[in-house]
């Protein structure tokens, strides 16, 4: 991250709301959730479609999805024209194609295989995509079809067989349409409703932007880009519809981002079905394989010198414009689309990110800034100015709803620095170089590795051995606080208490057999007598019932001249028996030897 | 005031002087409604967008104004409160019209009524709902409730529907709040 490192805010004296609450920056403008639309943040635009200073918000609405498809067109919240379109749109934008005054922009509409250029929202010109090269045996078989050389079912056969040969794709729609026919009467209809046209292999656009072609202005002429299902990108000259540039893609293109001028110096990032994403140049045939995603691409979008790329698998990455990954964050809910939220007068560009749980993230680098809850799941959004609002953000729902939404003049962003990685991790650990020895070191572990792991291990398994050799000896001696035989369970605690030089011993005893009492036991203060004078040294137990805990104590003087600490052992003992049940050290504390 | 300027108020020799703020956003037609009240002979027949601020004299009935006519424009809106301290009389132009920014409108409103310089004064607001001739306008009564005009109980105010092309409603709604503030500069030279 070079350009677009964080600047903290220069204080504007507003408080700024915590995330996580629902965003007081907006203002509902408009709502209307029963606007009956159904479309994609490719099929918005926003354009000053009448030269009168009043931007106007086009929609290309894909109705049913077979039935009832639109361009809609809203001044302010009211729809104020509709015209018909015959097949479904893949991609609105809106472009300057000449500069005769008054500078209305263009409306171009991506859908089948041709662009519809509307002026003025009347039908202006239709541009075809050319056409491909049909397969030969596709095209004898079904000129013999014609011909009635060839009946229904050996056509199905031919073409099925070629079907597994070049893949779907591969066919024109006629085949792919007859292929489809579920039995022989339908195919029969179909193979009578269409053997008399020529055979077309015809490709579809995928993904349309714009591209300016000599001057940078507002209202400079532009250049359109398509991508098509034939894994093609063009370039078309505004004015003759002619392809100034095709470049061919090992993927078919789904969204194109797009900067530069055509006659200068151009970029296409283009964001594939297979999860790669590819750059173009000037003058390259080829795309240049830049990002390899995990995952498919739900939303692509460029900031600065950053790419902003949505996946399927909820992820959320910004790269480089060379490709590398700067960060990723992971979002809760399936991303469902992206929009770039360019602020002019904050001098600000953020990112938008609609979530399937009906929540619009608001990201400025990876920090989020923002959050708005909607009622329904978001599935287009388009930000930029709108009538006379600069800072508009247009929201469609899926359930058809419209949400208009303002920002606020005195709203800010600030970054909440709790939320996401903080901006140390950003930062780069300063490794030294590395030394002579530490490179000698290395050499020498890695010619002896076996060498140096079998004396580790022989090491490990004698420290092991010698472990629990001193563990069994203890349990032989009995010189563990709890006593584990099977005839006197017991459990002893030992308190030491006072600061010296005397100190009263406690030590607590508790029989933890389940029935059996506990008789003729002692316990036994054992120290060194230079140091420690033990009043009662033999402390007759009477019987311990079991679960009951019998406390006795004793005073230890302390009575060196050096104040010396030394341990006190507590054996507890069975009469006739010359091993100890239990045992426990205690480690007295340095006496305040009174002066 | 000295005796003198009373003798020549009740003798009607001399008029009251007052300050207005001419307030609203973008395109609501501020710089026409001032436009209107200017004699015959210096109307501008076309507006263009007023950058920063315009300082506007003419005279009414009972009070003589002195109108600034402040950009709406985004970046510019917040120069109004500089001119909020010596102003008797605010008059809010609205595009009746323009039903997607009202609430917009609104925000402005709001933070207006809620700046210290403004908020304890009794000051008249004239409310002006613009554009009423367009297809698209709706009535006074409804901007009025967008505008959320039934809160605002501490101060007097008054909505007209208008045209400031054609000047039709500019004149009842002028000669409201020059009454407004004439009661309002009287209390205040009684009181002395």
């Amino acid at each position: 991250m070079s350009s677009d490192v964080l600047r903290p805010e220069e204080g504007g004296g507003e408080s700024v709301v915590a995330t996580g609450q629902d965003s007081d920056k907006w203002l509902t403008a408009h709502n209307d959730p029963v606007a009956g639309l159904n479309t994609f943040s490719s099929c918005m635009a926003l354009a000053d479609l009448s030269a009168d200073g009043e931007i106007k918000l086009i929609i290309a609405d894909l109705g049913s999805g077979t039935h009832n498809m639109k361009l809609k067109v809203y001044k302010g919240t009211q729809l104020s024209s509709e015209n018909t379109l015959i097949d479904m749109p893949t991609g609105v934008i809106t472009f300057h194609m000449d500069t005769t005054e008054p500078q209305l922009p263009a409306v171009a509409v991506a859908s089948g295989s041709y662009i519809y250029i509307y002026k003025n929202l009347r039908p202006y010109f239709k541009f075809t995509l050319p056409t491909l090269e049909v397969n030969p045996l596709e095209y004898d078989a079904w000129n013999q079809a014609r011909d009635d050389l060839l009946d229904v079912s050996l056509l199905y056969e031919i073409l099925d067989s070629l079907r597994h040969e070049v893949g779907e794709c591969g066919l024109t729609t006629r085949s792919q349409r007859f292929l489809m026919c579920p039995d022989h009467q339908s195919q029969q209809n179909f193979l009578d409703q269409h053997k008399g046209f020529l055979l077309k292999r015809q490709t579809v656009v995928t993904a349309i932007a714009t591209l300016k072609k000599s001057y940078a202005e507002e209202e400079a002429i532009s250049c359109l880009v398509l991508g098509t299902e034939s894994a093609n990108v063009f370039i078309l000259d505004p004015e003759a519809f002619t392809i100034l540039n095709s470049v061919s893609l090992p993927s078919v293109a789904v969204f194109l981002s797009v900067f530069g001028l055509y006659d200068v110096e151009y970029r296409i990032i283009v964001a594939c079905r297979n999860g790669h994403v590819y750059t173009l140049k000037r003058g390259v045939k080829v795309g240049r394989p830049t990002i390899e995603l995990n995952s498919q691409a739900v939303g692509l979008v460029r900031r600065d010198k950053n790419i902003f790329v949505a996946t399927m698998d909820r992820n959320l990455h910004c790269f480089s414009n060379k490709g590398k990954r700067l960060w990723t964050q992971q979002m809760d809910s399936v991303i469902s689309c992206l929009e770039l939220i360019e602020i002019k007068s904050l001098n600000l560009r953020l990112v938008a990110v609609a979530l399937e749980d009906r929540r619009v993230l608001i990201f400025k680098d990876k920090y989020v800034v923002d959050t708005i809850h909607m009622e329904a799941p978001v599935s287009a959004m388009l930000f930029g100015r709108f009538g006379r609002e600069d800072n508009t953000f247009i929201l469609v729902m899926k359930g058809g709803g419209l949400h208009i939404k303002i920002l606020r003049r005195k709203a800010r962003f600030a970054a909440d620095d709790s939320s996401g990685l903080g901006p140390a991790a950003a930062t780069r650990l300063n490794v030294p170089k590395k030394t002579k020895l530490f490179v000698d070191q290395t050499m020498r572990e890695r010619e002896n590795s076996i060498q140096m792991h079998r004396v580790f291990q022989h090491d490990l398994y004698k420290l092991r051995l010698n472990t629990a050799r001193q563990y069994v000896r203890a349990l032989e001696t009995s010189s563990n606080p709890v006593s584990i035989t099977q005839t006197e369970p017991l459990k002893l605690s030992a308190q030491v208490l006072g600061l010296g030089p005397t100190f009263k011993i406690k030590v607590e005893l508790q029989n933890t057999s389940a029935s059996s009492p506990s008789l003729g036991l002692m316990v036994v203060f054992h120290a060194d007598h230079h140091v420690y004078n033990v009043q009662n040294s033999v402390i007759q137990v009477p019987m311990l019932v079991p679960g009951v805990a019998h406390v006795v104590e004793t005073l230890v003087n302390n009575v060196s001249e050096l104040g010396v600490a030394d341990t006190v052992k507590v054996l507890v003992v069975k009469e006739n028996s010359t091993r100890p049940v239990l045992t426990a050290l205690i480690s007295m504390p340095v006496a305040d030897t009174v002066s | 005031m000295g005796l003198f300027d009373k003798l020549a108020f009740s003798l009607g020799l001399k008029k009251r002087e007052a300050n207005i703020l001419v307030v609203g956003l973008d395109n609501a037609g501020k710089s026409t409604v001032l436009n209107h009240f200017k004699p015959e002979d210096q109307r501008t027949s076309d507006v263009v967008p007023t950058v920063g601020y315009n300082v506007e004299k003419f005279k009414t009935k009972s009070v003589g104004l002195t109108a600034f006519d402040m950009s709406g424009q985004a970046r510019y809106r917040n120069l109004w409160e500089a001119y909020y301290q010596d102003c008797q009389g605010i008059i809010f132009v609205v595009d009746s019209s323009e039903r997607l920014r009202l609430v917009v409108a609104k925000e402005e409103l709001d933070i207006m009524l809620e700046h210290p310089l403004i908020k304890p004064r009794r000051l008249p607001i004239l409310f002006l709902a613009n554009k009423m001739d367009l297809r698209d306008a709706i009535s006074s009564v409804k901007v009025s409730a967008a505008l959320g005009l039934d809160r605002l109980t501490d101060k007097p105010w008054h909505i007209t529907a208008c045209n400031a092309v054609t000047g039709d409603g500019l004149h009842e709604g002028i000669d409201w709040l020059s009454q407004m503030i004439k009661d309002a500069v009287d209390k205040n030279a009684q009181k002395l």
